[in-house]
C-alpha cells in the first residue's frame, strides 16, 4: 500500500507539473515500466491508473472529448478595440463631382473578434477553422452603434473567415484547400491582411545549411603529454537558406449559371454572364539567413487572372467618370473593380539586421502590371499607359514578442492607377485605393505578453491629378485629393 | 382461522428463505461472463450453499454502467473504465475500483480453409479498418474479406481498436456479434471470414488462429506481455468490495478461482 501511494504521489506530481491529459499517458508508460521492473504489481498499477484516470476525468480538460482521428487541437484567437478617424478630401478631375473641394470624415469606435480552431489529424492531414466578425472580405471590424438600437446586434455576427483542409505528408510540401490563409509572402500594397482567398494553394519550403568555412581550433597536448586536446578559438561561419515556393489558384468570382437558358446577353461588347473568374499566383523566393540576426528575403511573384465572373465583368476605369472617344464624347459610368488586363509582377523584399539588441529591418515592395497598356486603353485613358508601377519603401525598428517590447514601422508607398488589383489592396492605409502616394507610421507597445497597444497614422494624396483614385473605400469620394487615417488599437491575443 | 394460520406460516417460510439465500448480481463483459464467471459461480455455490447469482453478460459497458447506477455488486469488464465513466461514477458518489482477475490474449482467426499462413500487425490494421478489402492484398487467395467483430458495448470491441487498429474506426460493413463464440462460429462458416477472439475461444471448430509477425498467442506470451494483443480483464466494484462480493472476488483471485481461470483458457494472475 505504501508503495502504491508513493507511485500515486509521484505520478500525480508529474500530472501537476505538466498538462493533465498529456501527462496521463506518460504516467501510464511509467506504470508499465514499473510493472515490467517488478517494482509494483499489475494490480497496484491498475489501481494507480484508475486513480489518475479519475483525477483527469474530473478536471475541466478531462471532460473535453476529442474525436479519435484528431492528434492535436489548438484554440486561438484575438480581439481588438479600435478608435479610428478617417478623412478624405475630394479633388480633380471634378467636373462631375457634385461637391468639389468638399471632405468626408468618419470617426468610428470599432471592435473585432477572431476565434480559431486548428488541428492535425492522423496521416499528416490538418485543418483550420476561424470565425470572424464582419462580412467584409477586407475587414473584420464591427462599428459600435451602427445598427438599430441602441446597442443593436444586427452587425455583430460571426462569419466563417477561414475553413480549410490540408495535407503535409510530402516532405517540405504543404497542400491546402478551402477558404485559406494567404499563402504568399506579401505586403499591404498588394494584399490586405484580412483577406482569406478561396481555392487551393501549394507551398514548398526547404532549408539548406551551408558552411562557409572559417573557424579555428588549436590542438594542445594534455597534461600527461600523451593525448591531444582540441580547443575551439572561433566558430566556423554557417548560414542557412530557406528556399520557398508558393502557388495559389483562387476562385475570384463564381458565375452562375455559366450557360443561361436562352442566348447569353452581351453588354459593352462582352458576353454576360462570363466565365468564372480565377486568380493565379506563382511565387518562388528565398530567405538568406547570414547569421541569427542578419537576413535577406526576396519573393518574386506573378499574378494573373482568367475569366471575369458576374461582378467583375466590366472594364476597370478607376475614375469618377470618363468621356469616351466618340464624337461627341459620351460620359461612361465608371467602374472601380474590373480585373481586366492585370498581369502583375511583384517583388517584396526585406533586409534585417540588428543594432546592438535592437532589431532593424528595411523592407520594400515593387509591382508592375505587364498589361497596363490594355488596362489604360480599356479605361479610356491610353495616354496613361505608363501608370503601371507601384512601390513601397520602409524601415522598422524593434519587434513585439513579449511584455515591454516595442516596434515602429514607417514606409512610403506609391501605387499607380493601372498597377495592381484595387480589390485586394489594404483597406486602411489608403482607403482601398490606387493612384495614391504617401506614408504610413505604425507603432506598438506590448502591455503584456498578450496585450498590445498600437497607433497608426497615414497620409496619402492623389498620385496623378488627371485620374481618379480607383477602388471602393470607406470614404465616398473619388478622386481622393488627400486622405488621412488615425487608428488607436488595443489588441489582445489568446 | 385455519386460513389465517396458513398465511402466517407461509409468510414466515418466505421470510426465512429470503434471509438464508444471498444473491450476488454480476453484469458486464461477455468475455468473462460467457464461460469463466458462470463456472466460478458454480464452484463458489458448491462451497457456499444458499448463494445465488444473477449473471448478465452483455458487454463491458453494461457492467461499468451497472456499477455507476448501483444495479450490480460486480461489473465484469475486459477493458479499463473510460475517463467519462470514471467521471460519471464520481458524480454519483461511486468509486470505481478495478480488480484484475485474469489476463487474456486476443488473436486473429480465419476460416480453416483459408490458405493464409500469417499476417503482420500492419496488415491486421489494414484488414479491420477496411484499407484492405480482398484477401489477395495480404497474401491470400482472392475473395472479399468479411469482418466479424464484437458489438459496440463490448470491451473487446474497443480494446481491439486500441491494440490493433491505432484507435481507427472499423471498416464499414463489419458485422457485429454478441460474443466470442458467435464470432468463431461465423468465421467457421465463412471461407472469407476474419475475426478476433480471446484465448478461451480459439479452439472452436472450423477456424484457425493466424500467426502475427510469425508468432502465435500463448499463455506465456500474454503473461510476459510480448503478445501485442494481450490485456487484463477486470471486476469493477464500488470501492472496496464487502460481504458476498468480497468473498467472490477473493475466491476468483485465490488459488481455486485461478485454477478455473486456467482451465477455461484464460491466463491466471498468479
Amino acid at each position: 500500500m505504501l508503495r502504491k501511494n508513493f507511485v500515486l504521489i509521484a505520478a500525480a506530481v508529474s500530472l501537476v507539473a505538466g498538462g493533465l491529459t498529456a501527462r496521463a499517458q506518460d504516467a501510464g508508460a511509467l506504470l508499465d515500466l514499473l510493472v515490467k521492473k517488478r517494482v509494483i504489481t499489475d494490480q497496484e498499477a491498475e489501481e494507480v491508473r484508475s486513480e489518475l484516470t479519475k483525477e483527469v476525468a474530473t478536471t475541466p480538460a478531462g471532460k473535453l472529448k476529442l474525436s479519435t482521428p484528431l492528434t492535436e487541437l489548438e484554440i486561438y484567437g484575438d480581439a481588438r478595440v479600435r478608435y479610428e478617424i478617417r478623412n478624405g478630401n475630394s479633388g480633380p478631375p471634378s467636373t462631375l463631382v457634385t461637391n468639389p473641394n468638399d471632405a468626408q470624415q468618419r470617426n468610428r469606435h470599432r471592435y473585432r473578434l477572431r476565434l480559431g480552431l486548428r488541428g492535425t489529424l492522423m496521416d499528416d492531414w490538418f485543418f483550420g477553422l476561424r470565425l470572424e466578425t464582419s462580412t467584409s472580405n477586407r475587414s473584420t471590424n464591427v462599428t459600435f452603434g451602427d445598427d438599430a438600437g441602441p446597442f443593436g446586434k444586427t452587425s455583430d455576427g460571426a462569419f466563417i473567415g477561414q475553413a480549410y483542409l490540408g495535407y503535409k505528408g510530402i516532405r517540405d510540401v504543404t497542400l491546402t484547400a478551402g477558404r485559406i490563409p494567404n499563402p504568399f509572402v506579401t505586403t499591404p500594397m498588394i494584399w490586405d491582411g484580412d483577406i482569406n482567398p478561396e481555392g487551393f494553394s501549394q507551398q514548398y519550403k526547404h532549408t539548406f545549411n551551408l558552411s562557409l568555412g572559417g573557424g579555428e581550433t588549436v590542438t594542445e597536448a594534455s597534461g600527461d603529454g600523451k593525448n591531444a586536446v582540441a580547443a575551439v578559438i572561433s566558430e566556423p561561419t554557417n548560414m542557412t537558406i530557406d528556399v520557398f515556393a508558393n502557388f495559389g489558384q483562387f476562385v475570384y468570382d463564381d458565375n452562375n449559371p455559366e450557360n443561361p437558358i436562352g442566348a447569353p446577353a452581351v453588354s459593352g461588347g462582352r458576353r454576360v454572364p462570363e466565365n468564372d473568374a480565377y486568380m493565379f499566383g506563382y511565387q518562388i523566393g528565398a530567405k538568406f539567413n547570414f547569421t541569427k540576426t542578419i537576413y535577406f528575403q526576396l519573393a518574386p511573384t506573378f499574378y494573373h487572372y482568367s475569366g471575369y465572373g458576374n461582378d467583375f465583368n466590366t472594364f476597370y476605369n478607376g475614375g469618377p467618370n470618363f468621356r469616351n472617344t466618340a464624337t461627341p464624347p459620351v460620359v461612361v459610368t465608371p467602374n472601380q473593380v474590373g480585373i481586366n488586363s492585370l498581369a502583375v509582377f511583384n517583388m517584396p523584399a526585406e533586409f534585417g539586421f540588428s543594432i546592438g539588441e535592437l532589431p532593424v529591418r528595411l523592407f520594400s515592395d515593387f509591382a508592375v502590371n505587364l498589361d497596363a497598356e490594355d488596362r489604360a486603353l480599356a479605361a479610356g485613358r491610353p495616354d496613361k499607359d505608363d501608370q503601371r508601377y507601384a512601390y513601397q519603401l520602409g524601415v522598422g525598428f524593434g519587434r513585439i514578442r513579449t511584455k515591454g517590447n516595442w516596434a515602429i514601422n514607417a514606409y512610403y508607398q506609391h501605387v499607380e492607377q493601372f498597377a495592381v488589383d484595387p480589390n485586394l489592396v489594404d483597406s486602411d492605409i489608403f482607403d482601398s485605393r490606387v493612384n495614391m502616394e504617401g506614408f504610413a507610421v505604425q507603432a506598438g507597445y506590448a502591455l503584456s505578453d498578450a496585450v498590445t497597444f498600437n497607433v497608426t497614422y497615414a497620409f496619402g494624396e492623389q498620385a496623378d491629378s488627371t485620374l481618379g483614385t480607383g477602388g471602393v473605400g470607406d470614404i465616398g469620394v473619388n478622386p481622393l485629393r488627400e486622405y488621412q487615417i488615425f487608428q488607436a488599437d488595443l489588441n489582445f491575443k489568446f | 382461522m385455519k386460513i389465517r394460520y396458513l398465511l402466517i406460516a407461509l409468510g414466515l417460510a418466505f421470510v426465512s428463505t429470503e434471509a438464508l439465500a444471498e444473491k450476488l448480481v454480476i453484469k458486464g463483459s461477455d468475455t468473462l461472463g460467457a464461460k469463466l464467471v458462470p463456472q466460478l459461480a458454480e464452484q463458489f455455490k458448491s462451497q457456499n450453499p444458499g448463494t445465488t447469482f444473477d449473471i448478465a453478460a452483455e458487454g463491458s459497458t453494461t457492467g461499468l454502467s451497472a456499477i455507476i447506477d448501483g444495479t450490480a455488486e460486480i461489473g465484469m469488464s475486459s477493458r479499463r473504465a473510460k475517463p467519462s465513466e470514471m467521471a460519471a461514477a464520481s458524480s454519483k458518489g461511486k468509486n470505481m475500483k478495478p480488480i484484475i482477475v485474469a489476463y487474456d490474449g486476443l488473436g486473429v482467426i480465419v476460416n480453416s480453409s483459408n490458405p493464409i499462413t500469417g499476417l503482420t500487425k500492419k496488415q491486421v490494421e489494414q484488414i479491420f479498418t477496411g484499407d484492405v478489402t480482398d484477401w489477395s492484398a495480404v497474401g491470400g487467395q482472392g475473395g472479399k474479406i468479411s469482418i466479424y467483430t464484437r458489438n459496440t458495448s463490448s470491451g473487446t470491441y474497443s480494446d481491439w481498436k486500441e491494440l490493433a487498429m491505432k484507435k481507427r474506426d472499423y471498416a464499414k460493413g463489419s458485422q457485429k456479434m454478441a460474443g466470442h463464440e458467435q464470432i468463431a462460429a461465423e468465421v467457421g462458416k465463412n471461407p472469407n471470414g476474419v475475426g478476433y477472439v480471446g484465448l478461451a475461444y480459439m479452439k472452436a471448430g472450423g477456424i484457425k488462429v493466424v500467426p502475427i509477425d510469425g508468432a502465435m498467442p500463448s499463455k506465456a506470451s500474454v503473461l510476459n506481455k510480448s503478445w501485442p494483443y494481450a490485456r487484463p480483464t477486470f471486476y469493477y466494484t464500488n470501492g472496496e468490495p464487502g460481504g458476498l462480493a468480497k468473498q467472490f472476488v477473493d475466491f476468483t483471485t485465490g488459488p481455486a478461482g485461478q485454477k478455473i481461470v486456467d482451465r477455461v483458457g484464460f491466463v491466471p494472475i498468479r
